[in-house]
């Protein structure tokens, strides 16, 4: 081989590990991207339509029924509810539709595979309303009242975009229920956005969060 | 160094090359079969990103045609021009656990897509060269270890994994190259005995070969007399 000839290979290599470092970094970046954060009411929103949590937790998690990280929410959600069947939690999933869509645009994978977890309510929320008066801006956002309707938790389930496995998200939650204390009462959420036009974000004055 | 074992020599290195040249051959299908499959994967399983009503390309479908296409591009050229040298062994399995990398993230972080991490090992013992199974694994300790200390959560799934976590991972890795690395040497061994035979058969060949000219000379010499 010439020199000429190594000269070439060895650029190409360099390029090519360049490249691929470049790609990967785009990827991983965009793994670890969250979502906005909900401006969840401290106290249970009284406009709900979903009944106000007394003596028992309340879940909820907001979905975008196409949304592919949700796939990941959506069993990071079943894995949750199994360690928590026999605590005194009730779950629900508010699948987000605007209103000039039909109902058939809702039936995705994700939605039937939430509708099979035990303990959870799925419940079609037209236009996010629902949804917007828990502050949810991002799907796969979970939202856990107390039994008294104080906001014990806001965050995600999944440890990045779409990705499943152990989470901060799931571990505070499960402690909360469990023990009534956590490191923190928030993580981050994945997914992709609700849409602005659905549930538009509050300023953070009009909710306290945590 | 005798004639015979110049021989082996010669033979043994003739067939580790053109396993070699078989080998990078072999990858270089796979390389295009998987950026086929990476691309058929992002289209079924993450085909839009969502923003309430719009939705666009999503990422991952631009990271399998563009990244696939990178990762495979490099190894196939080298498969093509340069089969069966070092570079080409080389980058082939580099891009081979790359690959592994961006399935785990088409996937969703699938934990049956890790398999493909030690499926991939297996292939790379296909060289019968051990020293690859090592470059295999600095990729993949590489691509572990950057994103343990930039992003945690998205390995461990925990922000503040324990130090030793990482040990747990590698420790699979391990165990699998330890076995892959005896068959490996075993292989290799098996090439040289057999290379070591055919070099006595020839020889032998050879020799017989002589015989049989030396006992067709002495006939001609004698064909003559007896009539």
């Amino acid at each position: 081989m010439t020199h000429s000839h190594r000269g070439i290979l060895v650029t190409a290599g360099l390029l090519w590990m360049a490249a691929v470092g470049v790609g990967f970094t785009f990827l991983l970046d965009y793994s670890v991207q969250a979502g906005a954060p909900a401006v969840a009411p401290s106290r249970w929103p009284s406009a709900s339509r979903i009944s106000a949590p007394a003596g028992h937790y309340a879940l909820v998690m907001t979905v975008h029924p196409h949304c592919p990280c949700s796939r990941a929410s959506v069993a990071e959600l079943n894995n949750l509810m199994a360690l928590l069947r026999h605590d005194n939690v009730k779950g629900y999933v508010l699948v987000v539709k605007p209103a000039e869509f039909s109902d058939e645009w809702t039936r995705t994978e994700s939605v039937k595979s939430a509708e099979r977890i035990p303990g959870i309510t799925t419940l079609v929320d037209v236009d996010g309303v629902e949804s917007g008066r828990l502050g949810a801006q991002t799907s796969g956002q979970v939202l856990l009242y107390d039994g008294a309707g104080r906001l014990a938790f806001a965050g995600g389930l999944t440890p990045d975009r779409g990705h499943p496995g152990d989470s901060p998200g799931r571990q505070r939650i499960v402690s909360l229920v469990k023990t009534g204390t956590a490191d923190a009462k928030e993580s981050k959420v994945f997914g992709c956005a609700l849409g602005a036009t659905i549930c538009p974000p509050r300023p953070p004055a009009s909710g306290k969060g945590l | 160094m005798n004639r015979l074992s110049e021989r082996a020599q010669v033979l043994f290195r003739e067939q580790v090359k053109a396993r070699y040249v078989k080998a990078d051959r072999m990858f270089a299908v796979l390389m295009i079969a998987q950026w086929i499959f990476a691309i058929v994967l992002a289209v079924f399983v993450s085909p839009y990103a969502w923003s309430g009503k719009v939705r666009e390309f999503h990422p991952h479908l631009y990271a399998a045609v563009f990244l696939g296409g990178g990762i495979a591009l490099f190894p196939v050229l080298l498969a093509v021009f340069r089969p069966g040298t070092m570079l080409t062994r080389q980058v082939v399995v580099a891009s081979q656990m790359l690959w592994s990398a961006l399935f785990i993230h088409l996937t969703g972080g699938r934990i049956e897509t890790h398999f493909h991490v030690f499926g991939s090992l297996a292939f790379v013992a296909f060289y019968l060269e051990w020293p690859l199974l090592l470059t295999a694994t600095l990729v993949v300790a590489g691509d572990h270890l950057a994103r343990g200390l930039l992003y945690p959560e998205s390995v461990y799934g925990i922000a503040n994994p324990e130090w030793w976590r990482f040990l747990e991972h590698a420790g699979w890795v391990v165990f699998e190259n330890i076995v892959l690395a005896w068959s490996c040497v075993r292989g290799m061994k098996e090439m040289k005995a057999m290379a070591v035979r055919q070099a006595e058969m020839e020889e032998l060949k050879e020799s017989e070969e002589a015989k049989t000219a030396a006992l067709r000379m002495v006939l001609s010499e004698l064909q003559p007399s007896v009539a």
